[in-house]
């Protein structure tokens, strides 16, 4: 893996202004555990025809992929490569109310075509005509870890020379009861898409470099430690909620570190979901790209944070079992 | 070079590589009526496992999963199979991943609960068990009944998802993330997906007939199958003896339709021409293709398109093996590599059960076993909704 990996563009769609950078200098606040995403102007991206024949996760894939490849100049990328946790959730559960209320005898085709998890991959393969590489990963929260590792993967040893990747889940009024009631370690559900260009070229306008992607499945707490004192990493952006039962995971590695790094969170602003991780990422690369951290994102006080940031480091963790490590590194020498 | 060192696979054909080969030598089919699948649609022929829950349980012994997932049931039994036959027992497997292609997971369980989980006085032990429904739960179950794996991860591209996990793990390999990787598909019969195959109207009633003039559609099967990918090093190292090579793979995207296929397979075409590029071969080093053909009217023609543009009227030799197993969606990739390592070892090629007549007199599959002792590459094709084609040449380790 001789190559190198930078972020040429990104985009979102969350609870936060969409397809923009808003959050970062004036974030809107929710006092609610549950808040849907603000739908996107699909002005621009999608015909009104084609728009009303796509649901919501559709949607919002299709602007923020779009809008990542508009700010790339890249048209046709070498791969595209999804990872979403629960897929098209709105179409399955409507498939499924369907088939417990009225049987097995007058189900919709168009709500199973557009059911599977590759459905958003495809989609925009066939909007861009993109006939190279495309996969979709769905594993709990590391589907957009897995997504990133194979781009990455691919970039850095040659195979390929860029990659459109995303992750994007849907969170309906019923998955979030359930959602509540099989997850009781999370505070704040929303939902978020969330589309970045990856490219093995540097230009100007490169966000930032990805540095390292790492996947874990029931590491000890002491092998995430000692991943991150190789580097001794300075700022760690954590997948943090104010909620003990998924906070303690990573206190005990944070008790495992021989230097005190700075401690960055944000799902009090974007909620969470299948793909918290993706945001994780955009909210990291931008702030490598605009050189500040904002102070909602602070966990200590402000002279632990180094003034020039070099990396920043993202560790994110999915019940507990499967973990995730990400080294954004800044373009700025 | 990546070779592969093990297998297993549970299919309507039976739990085994042996048992499937048995099935394959004899021309014996599993299609037959649906026994286990709770659904109205008993018309339809299925590859469905023989076995129970239960007693896919009881053969998993001790390590029952707590929640009887039909997919975790199947991938942990061929898993299982794969990690033994490839000598590795759980503690060897920590540096490994384990990739797995689903696209249902727990959706069986899902179809139970659904009901009472949304009815408006819904009850929490019921939404409880909608846990269960992501993909990514299934493949974590099955991990773990198998070995302790420092990676995990599931691809999901509908009817490619296998072949598509097969493809990561041998990227991993060769960009040196991973040794060993365990890798392959699981998928149950579902209501969720007959349903949705019978209102897109191409399920045969009838049993399946790939590349027949008046075929009319698929017979869905359910299974699992894993492969043990790693590096001829790591094989060498450990004193492993590899069955096979990997030579090459592909995945593309027919970016046609989320449903069907192009007229000219462009999607399947790439896909077979970069994976006989990526093992530096000419098409006609290719003794064998273990086709998608799933009996629908249009996979198949666009499958015939592909190849066609890749061989001309110089066909090599093909079959569909679904009237075996049935369609086993996401798990397919994985259970057809397996039939085409039996058949590079065995020097066979599986026949192509129920066609009677041609569609075109250049596109005749092998409709009777045959001995083929210098069979030395096969190419499995795995084309999913979306256009997510994917293609694994496997050759013979010499």
């Amino acid at each position: 893996m001789n190559n190198r990996c930078f972020v040429k563009s990104m985009a979102q769609v969350s609870c936060q202004k969409p397809l923009c950078d808003e959050w970062f200098d004036s974030p809107c606040r929710y006092a609610e555990s549950y808040v849907r995403a603000i739908e996107p102007d699909t002005k621009g991206f999608i015909l009104p025809a084609e728009a009303r024949r796509m649901s919501k996760i559709l949607k919002r894939t299709v602007c923020t992929s779009i809008d990542a490849l508009n700010k790339s100049g890249i048209d046709h990328p070498d791969a595209i490569i999804t990872g979403t946790g629960m897929g098209c959730m709105e179409n399955s559960e409507k498939f499924l109310i369907d088939l417990s209320r009225y049987g097995e005898s007058c189900l919709k085709p168009t709500l199973f075509m557009q059911s599977t998890h590759n459905t958003i991959s495809s989609l925009i393969a066939i909007i861009l005509k993109c006939y190279g590489y495309n996969n979709t990963y769905s594993h709990k929260g590391i589907s957009f870890e897995s997504a990133l590792l194979d781009a990455w993967m691919q970039i850095r040893s040659g195979m390929i020379r860029n990659a459109l990747i995303g992750a994007h889940d849907e969170v309906t009024p019923f998955m979030r009861l359930v959602m509540e009631r099989t997850h009781p370690e999370y505070s704040f559900i929303s939902e978020s898409s969330m589309s970045a260009m990856l490219s093995s070229g540097k230009d100007d306008d490169s966000i930032c470099e990805v540095e390292d992607v790492r996947i874990f499945h029931r590491p000890d707490p002491a092998e995430i430690a000692s991943v991150l004192t190789e580097e001794s990493d300075e700022i760690l952006i954590l997948g943090l909620n104010g909620n003990e039962l998924n906070d303690r995971p990573y206190a005990e590695i944070l008790a495992r570190l021989t230097f005190p790094p700075a401690i960055l969170r944000y799902k009090h602003i974007f909620g969470e979901n299948f793909s918290s991780p993706a945001i994780s990422f955009l909210a990291g690369a931008t702030i490598l790209s605009r050189g500040s951290v904002p102070d909602f994102m602070k966990c200590n006080s402000d002279d632990t944070f180094p003034v020039n940031i070099k990396r920043i480091t993202l560790i994110n963790h999915s019940d507990s079992s499967e973990w995730s490590m990400i080294r954004l590194k800044s373009c700025c020498n | 070079m990546i070779v592969v060192t093990g297998a297993g696979i549970i299919s309507a054909l039976g739990a085994g590589v042996d048992t499937t080969l048995h099935a394959l030598l004899e021309g014996r089919s599993g299609i037959g009526a649906i026994n286990h699948l709770p659904t109205e649609h008993k018309e339809f022929p299925v590859g469905e496992v023989a076995m129970s829950n239960e007693e896919m349980a009881a053969l998993l012994g001790a390590h029952y999963p707590e929640n009887g997932l039909r997919t975790v049931l199947l991938g942990a039994i061929a898993a299982k199979e794969a990690t033994a036959n490839a000598g590795l027992s759980a503690e060897d497997l920590r540096g490994a991943a384990f990739i797995s292609g689903t696209t249902v997971g727990g959706m069986d369980k899902t179809e139970k609960y659904f009901k009472s989980a949304f009815d408006s006085d819904s009850k929490a032990e019921d939404s409880r068990e909608l846990k269960y429904n992501d993909c990514g739960y299934s493949t974590e179950l099955i991990a773990d009944l198998t070995g302790n794996f420092r990676m995990i991860t599931t691809t999901s591209t509908a009817c490619s998802s296998a072949a598509n996990a097969i493809i990561l793990g041998a990227n991993m390999i060769k960009s040196g993330i991973v040794d060993i990787a365990v890798v392959g598909g699981s998928e149950a019969l579902t209501k969720f997906h007959l349903n949705g195959f019978n209102t897109l109207m191409i399920l045969d009633k009838e049993r399946c007939r790939p590349f027949d003039r008046d075929r009319t559609g698929i017979n869905l099967g359910e299974g699992a199958a894993y492969l043990v990918l790693e590096s001829e090093r790591s094989a060498k190292a450990r004193g492993a003896t590899p069955i096979a090579i990997l030579s090459g793979y592909a995945n593309t995207c027919d970016a046609f339709h989320q449903t069907a296929s192009s007229d000219n397979g462009e999607g399947a075409y790439l896909a077979m021409r970069k994976a006989i590029d990526m093992a530096r071969l000419s098409p006609a080093d290719i003794g064998y293709v273990n086709a998608h053909g799933t009996g629908t009217p249009n996979n198949d023609a666009c499958e015939v398109a592909a190849m066609e543009r890749i061989w001309g009227y110089d066909m090599p030799r093909f079959s569909s093996t679904k009237g075996f197993t049935g369609h086993a969606t996401s798990a397919a990739g994985a259970i057809e590599a397996v039939i085409c390592l039996l058949a590079l070892r065995h020097g066979f090629i599986p026949p192509n059960l129920g066609w009677k007549t041609p569609m075109t007199e250049h596109a005749i599959p092998v409709t009777k076993i045959e001995n083929c002792k210098n069979l030395r590459h096969v190419i499995d094709n795995s084309f999913g909704f979306g256009g997510n084609d994917s293609s694994l040449i496997f050759s013979r380790y010499e």
